[in-house]
């Protein structure tokens, strides 16, 4: 079963370790803006939602793309960009509907996760779980068992009795 | 571009609206960065004479080859300044995200000098540096300030440090604070930057850190990551931050209790409502940049607010007041948090006037009709507000403690337990010897964090593995022994080095030397890493001690001896009456006796302190001692 890159926002302390080490993995240099992967953050909330690709079934980057530069990995599953055909138009940036297609803000190279060949180097400094690298049908069925878990309480809210 | 550094020192003159820049290079071969080159800029730039609120005096942020790194902890930054509070060098030292984004806008250090006539902010995005209007930020808090700039530069993740209304008002125990609550707590230099007119400096880069190993670093790194991660102090941190250590601190007598009144308050020890104020309330435990350690508990409780706290104030807003309702303490914590003062030395100042009551040497008529009694929570937190506002007696404490005494008498100036004008650090000194010393000989009258003092603490967990660790590094199972004077100079002096290894680094030095890598053999692999350079662990000692001696010759040319290394007289006069270490009491001779063995391991002269020319011309500071000491 393929594997994926899963993020759970509501575990991330906004350390930005994913994105430094991720720079230093593929760009040999410490630099958050050339990571492949993005923390929002709203420090005064305690909030900070992780950006990753999210390796859409039907990827509006490969979509996109004049040149067909996109086109997805089938052994890790992650999309990635072949650089001899990219032309640079930035059309899969704007194409992304989850702002995750990023930019080398130096030379304008698309800077795309590629899952480090199936061994995510952010996963392995993350502190608190908030990424993970796991088998989709695992995650899944946790989601499930986890959603499943909140309908007694939901049920009884509605109707008004106990809790 | 340099590996490690960004290569850059930015100068700004405020009264001139100039802006230039200086290589580092020069700098790096003796002081390598942050802390121990912020050193050597202070003493250079610095007129003898001028007055912390002077426009010549220069206020200077450092930040160290390391900072910003995919290193773990490495989001460190050093400020110093003529300190308004003890007329010496200020160390003021602060962590969050704002460091890093400096060096990735393109500087190590900003000098600033002079004073704007209007209140400005620094502007720096990429390598352009812009002083802008403030007038619309002036008397905002620190938290609106922060969203303010944002809001108005366009960019929500601009890093922002900035003054809260107390720097404005040149409260001289005023703070920077960056994020929620991360600050550049002590000596003052929020003042400083209030008196330039300076309300902040947002920062945002998207240039990098080069490094010069760049695979050997990351797989380095990774372990590092890793290794913290593991650690049970660490995991501790991260899951409870310091709340179920505080109950354990007080029963030890290591924390005191009040105003250095007694240690072994067994309602602090019994009733301690920190683990459950944490389970309520904690949203999560934060770190500052590219650190898995998470030592700081973000809050959110309803009514008060939001943010994070760590360490100092779990103590300062209940023991240091007699205060056991953990509302009082986030509301205080909060409060300072947001107008921009210092939690230390509030709840000194707080804890002073307390005393002072409880003494009958005041009354509620001396402080504006607020009854000053021990934990009231009206006391805590009007005290506070008055203090920010400078509004009554607020505007007496705002002057420091030691000019609020003076003008309650006579009685209330011996009260008044200070350390070279700080607030000490809140240890108590009477049963642990050591810490006393490091105290007393320290920088700025604060042995905190000292792998030294930890020791004698960690004594009271395991007392013979704990003397024989220190027979292994310090040379004398006395050293771990709080009690004991002997064996206490060298812990001071190697833990004094490896401290500033760290902070040269611009790494945090809780992570490096002092909770998971126990002396500086990591930071120096990591830093030849980063830089590339192949310098011997001794190399990067040799600079600490380097920076050790130039900090004490800043000192010394502003007039300070041997006789300022010293601790409140309480200590070597009151012993403890209950507890665990009752009757401990600091002798006065074998405190002076260690103060010797201190000296004499620095190589500064015993009589007055001070470095002697031999010493400091073996460090490279010939000229240093040229004018201080006088031509040889």
């Amino acid at each position: 079963m393929i594997k994926t890159l899963i993020v759970d926002a509501q575990k991330c302390s906004g350390c930005r370790a994913c994105e430094t080490y991720c720079s230093l993995k593929h760009e040999g240099v410490c630099n958050p803006a050339k990571g492949r992967i993005h923390i929002v953050k709203w420090e005064q909330d305690g909030t900070f939602v992780p950006i990753n690709c999210m390796r859409c079934e039907a990827p509006a980057c490969e979509l996109i793309c004049p040149k067909h530069a996109t086109y997805r990995n089938y052994t890790t599953g992650a999309m990635e960009v072949d650089p001899y055909l990219c032309i640079g138009c930035m059309s899969c940036v704007f194409a992304c509907p989850f702002g995750a297609t990023f930019v080398d803000p130096d030379d304008g190279r698309i800077l795309k996760c590629d899952l480090c060949a199936g061994d995510p180097t952010c996963v392995k400094v993350c502190p608190t779980g908030a990424l993970t690298y796991e088998e989709i049908s695992k995650e899944t069925y946790l989601k499930l068992i986890e959603n499943a878990d909140r309908i007694p309480l939901l049920v009884r809210e509605a109707i008004g009795g106990e809790e | 571009m340099m590996n490690g550094w960004t290569g850059k020192i930015l100068n700004v003159d405020l009264s001139e609206g100039k802006i230039t820049t200086e290589p580092t290079e020069p700098y790096v071969g003796n002081y390598i960065g942050g802390r121990g080159l912020g050193v050597r800029l202070i003493y250079d730039h610095y007129a003898p004479g001028t007055d912390a609120f002077d426009p010549g005096n220069p206020l200077i942020f450092n930040t160290g080859p390391l900072t910003g790194t995919a290193v773990p902890g490495s989001g460190r930054v050093d400020v110093t300044a003529l300190s308004p509070m003890s007329k010496l060098r200020a160390k003021s030292n602060f962590g969050g995200y704002w460091g890093p984004e400096l060096k990735y806008a393109g500087y190590d250090h900003i000098i600033f000098q002079g004073k704007s006539e209007k209140p400005c902010y620094l502007w720096i995005k990429d390598g352009r540096v812009e002083i802008r209007d403030a007038e619309n930020l002036w008397g905002m808090d620190t938290f609106e300030t922060q969203k303010a700039l944002q809001q108005e530069l366009g960019d929500p993740e601009i890093k922002v440090v900035c003054i809260g209304p107390a720097g404005e008002r040149l409260v001289q125990f005023a703070c920077l604070i960056t994020e929620t609550g991360d600050a550049a707590g002590r000596t003052g230099m929020g003042a400083v930057m209030g008196s330039k007119n300076l309300k902040a400096i947002a920062v945002r880069g998207s240039g990098g850190v080069q490094v010069a190993r760049p695979e050997e670093l990351l797989e380095v790194s990774i372990k590092v990551n890793q290794e913290i991660r593991e650690n049970p102090a660490y995991q501790e941190l991260a899951n409870w931050g310091v709340s179920r250590s505080i109950p354990m601190m007080y029963e030890h007598s290591f924390f005191p209790v009040g105003y250095f009144e007694d240690v072994c308050w067994e309602d602090i020890i019994k009733n301690y409502q920190g683990i459950e104020f944490m389970e309520k309330y904690q949203l999560k435990s934060l770190g500052c940049f590219n650190c898995p350690g998470r030592c700081m508990s973000f809050f959110s409780v309803p009514e008060i607010g939001k943010g994070v706290t760590s360490c100092e104030p779990f103590s300062g807003f209940t023991g240091a007041v007699w205060n056991l309702d953990m509302d009082v303490f986030w509301e205080a914590t909060v409060l300072c948090n947001r107008m921009g003062i210092d939690g230390t030395e509030t709840s000194a100042c707080i804890g002073l006037l307390m005393e002072l009551y409880h003494d009958k040497i005041i009354t509620a008529e001396d402080t504006d009709d607020v009854a000053m009694e021990r934990g009231s929570k009206e006391a805590i937190l009007t005290t506070i507000r008055k203090i920010a506002d400078r509004e009554g007696y607020g505007d007496l404490l705002a002057q420091g403690q030691m000019a609020a005494a003076e003008k309650f008498g006579p009685e209330a100036v011996e009260k008044v337990d200070q350390i070279k004008g700080l607030a000490p650090h809140a240890y108590e000194y009477r049963a642990y010897k050591g810490t006393g010393l490091m105290a007393a000989v320290g920088h700025r009258g604060d042995p905190l964090p000292l792998r030294g003092s930890l020791l004698e603490f960690d004594w009271n967990m395991s007392a013979e593995w704990f003397q024989q660790v220190a027979k292994e590094k310090y040379g004398s199972e006395e050293s771990a022994i709080p009690t004991s004077y002997e064996g206490k100079a060298l812990p001071a002096f190697i833990s004094e080095h490896m401290e500033r290894v760290a902070d040269n680094l611009g790494i945090c030095k809780w992570i490096y030397t002092l909770f998971v890598y126990e002396d500086a053999e990591m930071p120096t692999r990591l830093f030849n890493l980063v830089t590339g350079k192949d310098w011997k662990i001794d190399k990067l000692l040799k600079v600490s001690e380097r920076v050790r001696n130039l900090e004490r010759m800043f000192d010394v040319r502003q007039g300070l001896r041997r006789a300022d290394d010293t601790l409140p007289k309480k200590f070597f006069e009151q012993p403890l009456s209950k507890g665990k270490f009752k009757g401990e009491v600091m002798d006065k001779e074998k405190f002076e006796q260690m103060k010797d063995e201190y000296y004499e391991i620095r190589g500064w002269d015993k009589e007055t302190g001070i470095p002697t020319r031999e010493k400091l011309e073996e460090l490279d500071l010939g000229d240093v001692a040229d004018e201080v000491l006088g031509r040889a």
